[in-house]
């Protein structure tokens, strides 16, 4: 990157159903503590990036009104979407933004309203994460579909079982408990995942991420601003990594992992200098119990089909070799899809601070990763930060 | 408060298009098509070929049997597929090495072998027993 960005201001509203505000105040919840955090207001911001799915919302164009509630009008306010990605999308198009030199300082809003819909219209519209024609409209497939599909083929080729991805549930949820932004804070057990609904076999209704609403936001500067501003604590981007696959997914030809993660954390790796050795800290995807396992692959953290040993090891607890989702992971914290990769940024941002409180995990290096997968690896970013 | 619905009814685009695939459909054969210039056989069909360019294709028999890669069975349906008994998808393998999408009718595993077949409006696969 040309120019160095760093992150100095975050912002995070409650996760859950949120019946009680529009998209608008949703926004505000975590555009208000973002400035409150960084000290900054309206005034400094040069450009604003909102990251929306917006089509379960009532507000399917929901830049204007946001961006008016926050009063960011003239701000240009640029909505991005990637799918579950967005949010890291959204980040990626302010980090460059800063780093080629057009503005200094830039807010990102991570934003989606997933409840105002019913379940199975909202099913209706994550089956269109692929590829409508020779996908949904034939076979009705649905999100977590997908991600069963997945599964299955873990299971076959590695041994990993059901009882091994409900681990990924039981940790999510312990960690959110300490959360009070979370969508989820009660404890389950391996027994309560195995025994719940049914979804789309082998997931079940406890191995699934909810439909949530929220909103996150993140302030980025340049190293020059960042200094000017006389911010001591900048969380620096030290890498953003992307890659994408094919929108059909049975064109694949593989099923036990992501090829577009796994590009985007090479490239990731590579950017920085970073291995993933390296890495202290993890937010990973896990929209479902396998794709937490997965992510642990993908990311080089330990070989192919052998993702469920770190969490029989609880190598990516609190205290492991690798902190992973100690905010409970989208799977108890909450996945309103534009929040997510935003949030990931601010989980990310509090860790490095040490500002995580009863989660907060030890650091020598300070160096952390956020992997944020667009529809079930239709795209994906992989960024590396440090303090 | 209920919001204002947003009805949306659909019209499929590309139905002259893909019209031979249909038909295929309902004679028990699922075509993809072939690149005439360079030869390379895509399923989805496509009409267009981006690897050399050229858009002119010839419609292809992908083969009559196949191996499950994996599969998953749908109990929580989507909008539109309310009334549809659970459904098992699966992706396999033709015996010509095209990985595609399909309904699995019958107990299937990883590594089954199964004949492709469809009901006229989707492809279907009947595990071997």
């Amino acid at each position: 990157m040309n120019r160095k960005v760093g992150i100095i201001g975050v912002g995070m509203s409650k996760f859950g159903k949120r019946n009680d505000v529009t998209v608008r105040e949703l926004s505000w919840e975590a555009v208000k503590e973002a400035f409150e955090d960084s000290g900054l207001t309206q005034r400094d911001v040069q450009l604003t990036v909102i990251g929306s799915t917006a089509y379960r919302g009532t507000e399917i164009y929901p830049a204007p009104p946001v961006s008016e509630y926050c009063d960011l009008i003239g701000k240009s306010p640029l909505r991005v979407e990637a799918a579950c990605a967005t949010g890291s999308s959204a980040i990626f198009t302010a980090v460059n933004t800063i780093a080629s030199g057009l503005v200094d300082l830039a807010l990102v809003i991570g934003v989606d309203k997933m409840t105002e819909v019913d379940t199975a219209t909202s099913l209706a519209i994550g089956g269109r994460g692929g590829n409508y024609y020779w996908e949904f409209q034939m076979y009705g497939t649905t999100f977590p579909t997908y991600y069963a599909l997945y599964a299955t083929r873990h299971m076959a080729l590695f041994g990993t079982k059901e009882e091994d991805m409900a681990l990924a549930a039981v940790k999510a949820h312990k960690y959110a408990s300490y959360n009070e932004k979370a969508h989820f804070r009660n404890r389950i057990t391996v027994e309560d995942v195995l025994k719940s609904r049914v979804i789309s076999w082998p997931i079940k209704l406890l191995d699934s991420s909810p439909i949530s609403d929220g909103a996150s936001a993140v302030i980025l500067a340049s190293e020059e601003k960042i200094r000017e501003l006389k911010i001591d604590t900048p969380i620096w981007i030290r890498a953003i990594g992307y890659g994408s696959d094919t929108s059909y997914i049975a064109a694949r030809g593989e099923w036990v992992g992501l090829n577009a993660a796994r590009e985007a954390a090479y490239m990731a790796y590579k950017m920085s200098g970073y291995s993933p050795q390296d890495v202290e800290y993890a937010t990973v995807h896990d929209c479902f119990t396998i794709a937490e396992i997965m992510a642990y692959e993908d990311l080089g953290f330990v070989e192919k089909g052998k993702g469920t040993s770190l969490l029989r090891e609880g190598q990516t607890e609190k205290g492991g070799k690798i902190a992973v989702n100690l905010f409970g992971g989208l799977k108890a914290k909450g996945h309103p899809l534009g929040a997510t990769g935003v949030a990931m940024a601010y989980e990310i941002t509090k860790q490095l601070r040490e500002e995580a409180g009863p989660v907060q995990h030890s650091f020598k290096k300070y160096v952390a990763l956020s992997h944020n997968v667009g529809g079930t690896g239709h795209y994906a970013f992989v960024s590396i930060y440090s303090r | 408060m209920d919001g204002i619905p947003l009805i949306m009814k659909y019209t499929l685009p590309a139905e002259e298009l893909y019209k031979p695939f249909w038909e295929g459909l309902k004679r028990g054969e699922i075509l993809g098509t072939r690149c005439k210039k360079c030869g390379t056989l895509y399923f989805p069909p496509q009409k267009d070929c981006p690897k050399c360019m050229a858009s002119d294709m010839e419609w292809m028999d992908i083969g009559k049997v196949g191996e499950v890669m994996t599969y998953s069975i749908v109990l929580q349906k989507p909008q539109g597929f309310e009334n549809f008994s659970d459904y098992t998808i699966g992706i396999v393998r033709t015996e010509k090495g095209i990985d595609l999408m399909c309904w699995v009718i019958g107990t299937p595993k990883v590594g089954a072998k199964v004949f492709l077949t469809s009901d006229g409006q989707r492809v279907l696969c009947k595990v071997r027993s």
